[in-house]
Order: C-alpha cells, then structure tokens, then sequence
C-alpha cells in the first residue's frame, strides 16, 4: 500500500460538520432559522436537542426509509444528499427529488402515518432523526417551530412542482443546476461548485429526460462555457447565462 | 516564465549522475503493485460507476495479441511464440467474448476514441482477421466519428506489407507503431530480429496511401553490438523515412525477469558511457532533423497531434507512452490488458490457460488491479503535470485536491531539493517547473512523488531511467 499521508489535508467544505452545542444548532441545521432572530426561548430550543438524533452513516443504496413503512419522525440531512423515490410493480424507478445537508425529508408522511415513498442514501449520508410525536408536541409550545414546519411543507410541494410542465431539456437542466446552485449556497456551501451526488441516471429520471440527453446538454453548456464539469464537480461559470436558460421555468 | 516549451537541453554529466533504476510511471502506482484482491467485481461496478458522471468519459480499448512467429531476445512484453497460425482461432473466440461482455456495460453514448492494438505482434492476425476485430469493436462500441480520434496497431514488418497496411486503414486504423529497433544487421542478429528498411518502408508507404496520418518508429539503444557508429547510420536511415513520431527505448537488460533476454551475451551490451552516447546521440540527430522530444523516449514532428497537444498542455501519460487523449476509461482486452475506469486498475490473467478458463466459465478474466487511493490519485496527479505539463501549479493543485502542497508533499518537497540545486526543476511557492535540463530526467523527478519507492513491499526490479 501507498503510505497514506493525512497530514496537509484541508477540511472539505462542508458546513454540517459541526455538531452545535445547547444553544446553537448545527450550522445548517434545518431548524436553525427558527431560532435565528425569532428569539425561541432557551427552554424550546433545549427541547428540540433533546428530542434530536443522530444517525448513520449510511452508505450509498442505504434507504432511511421505505414506502409504507410506518411514519414516526421526520430527517434532516446533516451530510451528503438523499434521494426519494417511488418503485413500481414492475420495478421502475421514478425519482421524486434530491435532498441536501439541512433539508427535511419525510414531511409529506404526516398526513397518510406511513412513508409514501423511499428514502435512499446517495453517497455516505448523516441524518438527524425528530421523533415526530415529541416535535409535534413541541411545535405546539413553539410557534415558531410549527410555522417553520408549515414553511418548510409548502416549499417542498413548490419544488415537486417544479419541473412538472412542459419544459425542454435544456430549460430542465439549466433549472436543475440553478436551483441545486442555490440550495447549497444557503447552506454555506461554495457558491457555484456543485458535487453533484445522484448518478446521471438519477438526474436523468427526475428531469425525465434520457440519460444521454443530459450529457449531450451539459456537454453543450460545457462547450457555451456556462459551465465546466470535472467528475461530479460542476462550475457554474456564467451564472446569470445559465439563469436565462432557466427562465422559464423559475419566473413561471 | 513557462520553461516547459523551451528547448529541452541534454546534460550528459546530469544524465550520468541520475542513472537510477526507476518506473517509467505509465501508471501511478504502477502494475508491480497490483494485488489479488481486485478482480471482475471491481471491474464490473467500476464500469457501471463511471456510467452514471454527470458527462461520462470516452472509451480508450486496447487489444493484446500476444502471439509472435519468433523471438526477439530484447522483448519484456507478454507474448507467446508460436509458428502455429491456428492457435489464433481460440484465442479469438474469448477475445470476442470478451468484448461482448463488456462492452454492454459501457452505455452507448459513451464513444470510443482510442483503440490500440498491442503484442506480442498484432499482424500475427492476417488482414481479414484483424479487419473483422475493428469491425466487431464498431459493432459492439460507438467509435468516435471525430478527426482527433487514436486507432493504431503495432506493426512488425518483417510480417506484414502494404496490401495488409491498406486493408485495415480503410477498416479505420489512422497510426502505425512499427518496430524497428535498430537498422543494423549485426545488431540485428544479436537480438533475432533481422529486418530490411525496405520491408519497413513498404509497409509506411501503404498506410500513407491509405490515409494513415502518424507513423511511429520505435527504437531501442543499448542492444547488444550497438555502437555510437552504427546507430548514427540506423538513426540517418529512420529520418529519411520521415515518420511523425520516433520512440527511443533503453534496453533493460533484465535476465531474471524475460527468459528471452538470456540468449542476449551480456558481454556484449554497450557500457554505460556508451549507452548514454546512443542516447545523445539520438536527442541530436532527431532535434536537428526537426523532431521535438515529448517526454519519456518520445520525439515527434512539430506538426503531430503528439506535438499540438505538447504546446497545448493536453498531454496525457498512459499504458502507451503519451497519447494526446485526456482522461478517457481505458478498457483492456486480451491476456495480460490492463483497464482502468475510474478509480480503478484491474488486469486480465496472464497466462492462456488463466485468461481462456475464466471466460470459458463465463467470467470475466480479470485477475488482479487495485484501487486508488486518495493519496494515490493526489500522486498520479502530481507526476502527471509534471511529466506531461512539465509544470506544477500548486494553487491549482491545492484547489482541485483539498491539500496544502506544502504540508503534504513535504517529503516529496525535501526529495526534491537536490535535483534543484542540480538544476533539474525550480521550486517556488507558486510552482514547480522542470528546467529544460531536467526533461531527459523525468523520471527522476517522479520518483521523488512516488509513496511506494523504498517501502517494505518486496524487491521491484525496474528499468534504468536512462
């Protein structure tokens, strides 16, 4: 074996790595905004803790949750991006979204109390783990947490209806991008470098577009010089370009 | 400020100094250090992965065909001599086998934009089996329908013609690597490999007829009776023949390892100092004559995509040498082919029994590879600019890698030091360069970013480095 030098080793850009403490959430914790500037009070937030877990890791394929699977707490990502799906009888794969360090999943089994879709680990995934039981009793005590709860629900139904028209693939993946763009950048992430998590079947499956089809595009907006794709990183070089594209689809 | 594109210098006391063995680095790490645990699994789901980037890489295939109809005492190359022209059949048989297996797990979006074929001697195989090999890879592959694509086949030309030069041109082969060696029929005799540059010219001249755009000669200094005289003429004969590129290999005389090396007398190798005299010799004459050196044993023509991609810093080291080709996932067919996809280094069995007997069962034959590491691919990088780029941007670096260059290489840093004072690189904070003296050491300068050179890991024997 090489011999592995650790040393010299920058830390990854990943703001979740911290682990917060009794008065500070983890930095892009999905409940953080609830105490920054609506002054929860220290009792409530001490709560939520305590009412916190984490889990993990998981590894790619992993599911945190599958369909039908009864419903007892919500997740928020803390590292890596989880992707929910449906699978059908005949065993077709339709991808419904991708979820990012600090964003919830699991919000749309409150209502039907079983999971309605899987939850499946992209890469190596942390999650946090809200007993649901326990937050929504708290969510009673702390408005705050209810309407950020309430928030957080609407944005995700937003988002599913996000690329449901009738769009090209250029449009779709300008949007994707754009939009993937922004999720990360709120979450302190470098702002136009994406690693991009989901395999390009994935991507291609919740665009519903052919695989080949977006390579030939991105390939395309490489050869623009919008973006630039190395791997899985991506580089939005011309941003606003790219937005234009994706107009359409995010002025609707 | 960019010393990579001034003319390289050859120091004859620096190159004297540096003659150490070392890899050759066609790969970091390099195949000595492939391991056992690696095999069709890893083969499969590396595939499968490098499928699903965002814009997968191209195809690079290269095909081995092992069998020779005799011996050259030089080769280190895994071959089987045979006089049995039928034995081809079988191997055949799996190779396409082979391709078939594989190919269906490469999505089909993904083309192919390099093919090689390697021996022992491909045009062991007559033009219509070799045709209808290129022809099941277009089948089973999409070839790259760009002007920039590689498809070349190693050609010994004692075995070959014009007509055969031809034929597979038209089947889509636009470079040639022919064997030459040395001109000079003592030479030639001591090494079994009797061949007329009449012979050598038929076949160039059909493949330019046919459209074959890059010729390539190898040579080898240090073969036994090699004298400064008589490679002078064998290098005065090559230049007339105006090939685009020229390999100049130094023999590594390595008994214990190839068989064959042990009908070579040792008595009569050329001495070091000679040796080194057929080097210069060759970095002269091929300069003068308007060849440019690449790196590593490798001239071309101003004009050559070899040189293009020189000048335009998109030089890529692999199995073959340089190839001008960044970045594609290699996928090796035949006994002994090495893959690479991804992160991923596998080999095939080889030996005939192993590579036959795994896809007679319906496997895969891949036998050995390893994995990259993080350091390993931090490495691979490094040598990679280096010896490709001639230049290191450690800014660059430290972005694309999450490392602080100094910290982390600050071995490879201190190992360094001496070949700056000797003037082979310039080491600043913002980059390493190496100098136009330090181009004919390479490898030298490699070695210094190699973790597995002086580890506990077994006696490696390696070529010299000159």
């Amino acid at each position: 074996m090489g011999q592995v030098t650790l040393q010299g080793r920058m830390q990854a850009p990943n703001p979740i790595a911290d682990d917060g403490d009794e008065e500070h959430f983890c930095s892009t914790c999905a409940f953080g905004s609830v105490c920054l500037g609506s002054g929860v009070d220290k009792v409530a937030l001490h709560d939520l803790h305590c009412l916190v877990e984490h889990v993990g890791a998981y590894r790619t394929g992993d599911a945190i949750f599958r369909t039908g699977e009864r419903f007892n707490a919500i997740y928020a990502v803390r590292a890596g991006a989880v992707k929910t799906r449906l699978v059908d009888l005949e065993g077709r794969e339709l991808v419904l979204g991708f979820h990012l360090p600090g964003e919830l999943i699991g919000l749309d089994a409150i209502d039907p109390e079983t999971y309605p879709c899987d939850a499946i680990a992209l890469g190596e995934v942390e999650v946090c783990r809200f007993s649901f039981p326990a937050l929504a009793t708290l969510a009673t005590r702390a408005p705050s947490i209810q309407l950020e709860l309430f928030r957080r629900m609407s944005r995700d139904i937003g988002n599913a209806a996000l690329l449901a028209g009738d769009y090209s693939a250029d449009e779709r993946l300008a949007a994707f991008l754009i939009v993937l763009g922004k999720r990360y950048a709120d979450r302190g992430f470098p702002v136009h470098t994406l690693t991009l998590a989901m395999s390009r079947g994935d991507i291609a499956n919740y665009l519903r577009l052919a695989a080949e089809t977006v390579s030939r595009v991105l390939r395309r907006f490489q050869d623009r010089g919008l973006i630039h794709v190395d791997g899985r990183h991506v580089t939005i070089a011309k941003p606003a370009e790219l937005f234009d594209l994706a107009r359409p689809i995010l002025q609707r | 400020m960019d010393n990579s594109r001034a003319v390289p210098v050859f120091d004859r006391a620096l190159v004297a100094r540096y003659d150490v063995d070392g890899p050759r680095y066609t790969s970091y790490p390099t195949a000595p250090h492939f391991a056992g645990d690696v095999g069709e699994t890893s083969l499969r789901r590396a595939i499968l992965d490098s499928n699903e980037e965002p814009i997968p890489r191209e195809i690079s295939a290269y095909v081995h065909l092992p069998f020779c109809l005799s011996p050259c005492f030089y080769c280190g190359c895994s071959r089987i001599i045979t006089r049995d022209r039928t034995r081809i059949g079988g191997y055949l048989a799996r190779l396409y086998r082979e391709i078939e297996t594989v190919s269906v797990l490469f999505a089909r979006d993904r083309s192919l934009a390099q093919l090689h074929f390697g021996g022992g001697t491909p045009n062991f195989l007559d033009a219509d089996q070799l045709v209808e090999l290129i022809d099941a890879l277009g089948r089973h592959f999409t070839f790259s329908r760009r002007a920039d694509r590689e498809f070349c086949v190693e050609i010994d030309p004692r075995f070959c013609d014009g007509d055969y030069a031809r034929r597979i041109a038209e089947a889509g082969i636009n470079r040639l690597s022919i064997g030459v060696q040395d001109f000079d029929p003592d030479v030639q005799r001591a090494v079994n490999r009797v061949q007329s540059i009449e012979q050598t010219r038929e076949v160039m001249l059909g493949a330019r007829e046919a459209g074959v755009r890059s010729i390539n000669l190898d040579l080898i200094y240090g073969l036994p009776r090699q004298t400064t005289d008589s490679f002078a003429r064998t290098l005065e004969a090559v230049i007339a023949l105006h090939p685009e590129r020229i390999a100049a290999y130094g023999y590594a005389h390595l008994p214990e390892r190839f068989p064959a090396q042990r009908q070579i007398d040792k008595f009569e190798l050329p001495d070091a100092s000679t040796r080194l005299g057929l080097l210069q010799l060759a970095v002269e004459r091929l300069t003068a004559a308007g060849y440019r050196y690449i790196g590593v044993d490798h001239f071309a023509l101003p004009g050559d995509d070899l040189s293009r991609a020189a000048d335009a810093g998109t030089l890529h080291r692999n199995f073959q040498g340089y190839s001008t080709h960044a970045a594609c996932d290699l996928a090796g067919f035949g006994m002994s082919a090495i893959s690479h996809v991804g992160d991923t280094y596998s080999q095939n069995a080889r030996d005939l029994p192993g590579y036959y007997g795994a896809l007679d069962q319906g496997h895969l034959p891949a036998v050995r590879g390893l994995h990259l590491s993080d350091d390993d691919r931090l490495r691979a990088d490094a040598i990679q600019q280096l010896m490709c780029a001639g230049t290191l941007d450690i800014a660059a670096f430290e972005t694309r890698h999450l490392v602080y260059f100094g910290t982390y290489f600050q071995r490879s840093l201190e190992a360094l030091r001496p070949l700056a004072a000797d003037g082979l690189v310039e080491c600043t904070p913002e980059r390493i360069t190496v100098t136009p003296r330090g181009q004919f050491l390479l490898r030298n300068i490699a070695m210094c970013f190699d973790a597995y050179l002086g580890a506990a890991n077994g006696p490696v024997r390696y070529s010299r480095a000159v």
